[in-house]
């Protein structure tokens, strides 16, 4: 009965263990756009370009009007973003952290980020 | 009991370690003659030799626990290969990266070579004093069932969600997947630049480890069992061990062996050939073990080094020095199949020739006492 126990015991580890790994090295796609959005009836304008940086690793220069994408691993992540003007850092830093579940994808909008609109993430479901 | 068999009392030392290391001997000259035709840099031979050293012994390590169980060498090993392999298919599905995704390919890999290995040794415990041409076959079977899957079963019956590694009838595997996600994770773990040759210690670390589990392993009561079945079946039966039960578990943990090696080999090669990256794992192994001394008897961790370094050396010099030789590279491709089959066949062929004198002497010594014993009664 004692040796049953702790062979179930110990396949109900491993199945956690296996959830564990797998949300921690789940890989997802973040989407980073630069470009004009409506939020709420509120419209905001993608005016200059930005530096990006995903959990402290650069992204690079994100141009007015593009698309950049990011590759994270895991649940929690953070976005920095810097106005970049002729090849200079200027400006303040804007820093937003979001969280991804599982199957989850994401499309960030920089204008609305940075103007801290209520939907600056858009989260799909991995298809 | 003697270490030396009866057909080498008699011998000098120098016969005696002749015959006992004639293929390492053998394959030692070669490489000796092969370097300098190659004319390949020192630095690159031991920049390949660390790298396929951290990659390839993982697997001829799994070969030593059936030795030790008098089964020979394991020509199963490829299925714990393939057990690697559907672990790296599903996390590469789930795309599931870094060290989190080798070990969840550890995870579902090692029930999945649990069972393949229970199988193996059912199938060897009836085939007793046959079991390597068994587990050739064994390996072979299983390369169709494994391929029945990936191929037909992946992607209708097996839920697939990443397209990028189906075929674009919308199931079965790609032919080769990308393993960028988990490429070189633990080899890069931890790293340490040495004179320009990067040396991948947290994988050299796991051979040490598994190194040490095979010592300890051998002084467990476990360990101790299946030398007893290796040394004689019925003596050990006699003594109450379940010989049957033993050689199970010995083919087990040699198949959860290979499939952990494997996944460590194709983390550092970061591509699997889907359907022939196992094909010659066996065989290599088998082949690399008996370079480094090894006999269908008796196998120690220092014959896996050996054998490493020098069958790999061959490996890496034999297309060099066959262009510089006679104009063909690809000749050093057939020479290293041609090497590895012939050192399996040249060993099988040295331990059966010794076992027959060996036998002949014991016969002669009987006959001969029994001689001895009528002249004294007369």
């Amino acid at each position: 009965m004692k040796r049953t126990l702790i062979r179930i015991s110990i396949i109900i580890i491993l199945i956690f263990l296996g959830i564990f790994l797998y949300t921690i090295g789940k890989e997802h796609k973040v989407l980073i756009d630069n470009i004009d959005v409506t939020v709420n009836d509120t419209y905001y304008i993608s005016d200059t370009n930005y530096n990006v940086w995903v959990n402290n690793q650069e992204i690079g220069l994100l141009e007015k009007g593009k698309r950049k994408v990011a590759m994270v691993v895991g649940k929690n992540h953070k976005i920095i973003v810097q106005e970049i003007k002729n090849n200079e850092l200027i400006g303040e830093k804007y820093e937003k952290m979001f969280n991804l579940k599982s199957n989850e994808n994401a499309t960030i909008n920089l204008p609305a980020m940075i103007n801290s609109a209520d939907i600056w993430i858009k989260k799909q479901a991995d298809i | 009991m003697n270490k030396r068999s009866n057909l080498t009392k008699t011998m000098n030392p120098f016969e005696y370690f002749l015959i006992n290391f004639a293929v390492p001997i053998l394959i030692t000259i070669i490489v000796i003659i092969a370097i300098p035709l190659s004319g390949l840099s020192w630095e690159f031979l031991i920049r390949e030799l660390v790298i396929r050293l951290s990659r390839d012994s993982f697997l001829i390590l799994a070969l030593l626990i059936p030795i030790i169980a008098g089964m020979g060498m394991n020509f199963a090993i490829p299925l714990g290969a393939m057990a690697g392999q559907i672990g790296i298919i599903f996390i590469t599905d789930w795309g599931i990266v870094g060290m989190p995704g080798l070990f969840l390919a550890v995870l579902i890999s090692t029930p999945i070579a649990i069972l393949l290995g229970y199988f193996a040794g059912i199938v060897l415990n009836r085939a007793k004093g046959r079991e390597m041409v068994t587990g050739f076959m064994l390996a072979f079977f299983m390369n169709g069932i494994y391929q029945l899957v990936v191929l037909y079963g992946m992607g209708s019956v097996i839920p697939m969600k990443n397209s990028s590694i189906l075929l674009s009838r919308g199931y079965g595997i790609r032919n080769a997947i990308n393993l960028l996600g988990i490429r070189q994770v633990l080899d890069n773990l931890i790293a340490i630049d040495i004179g320009g040759i990067l040396v991948p210690i947290a994988t050299l670390l796991t051979i040490a480890l598994v190194c040490l589990f095979i010592i300890f392993f051998r002084k467990t009561k476990l360990g101790q069992d299946i030398r007893s079945v290796g040394q004689d079946n019925e003596i050990a039966r006699s003594l109450g061990i379940n010989v049957e039960i033993t050689r199970i578990l010995s083919v087990s943990i040699s198949t959860i062996l290979a499939c952990y090696g494997q996944i460590i080999f194709l983390q550092n090669i970061g591509s699997l050939a889907t359907y022939n990256c196992h094909d010659f794992v066996g065989v290599f192994a088998v082949a690399a073990l008996l370079v480094g001394g090894a006999s269908v008897r008796k196998a120690t961790i220092s014959n896996v080094f050996i054998g490493v370094i020098l069958f790999h050396t061959m490996f890496v010099v034999s297309p060099r020095a066959g262009k510089e030789l006679l104009g063909q590279a690809q000749l050093g491709e057939y020479f290293r199949v041609f090497i590895s089959y012939g050192v399996i066949a040249f060993s099988l062929a040295l331990y059966a020739w010794r076992k027959r004198v060996e036998k002949e002497n014991e016969r002669k010594k009987t006959m001969a006492a029994k001689r001895s014993i009528v002249v004294n009664n007369d």
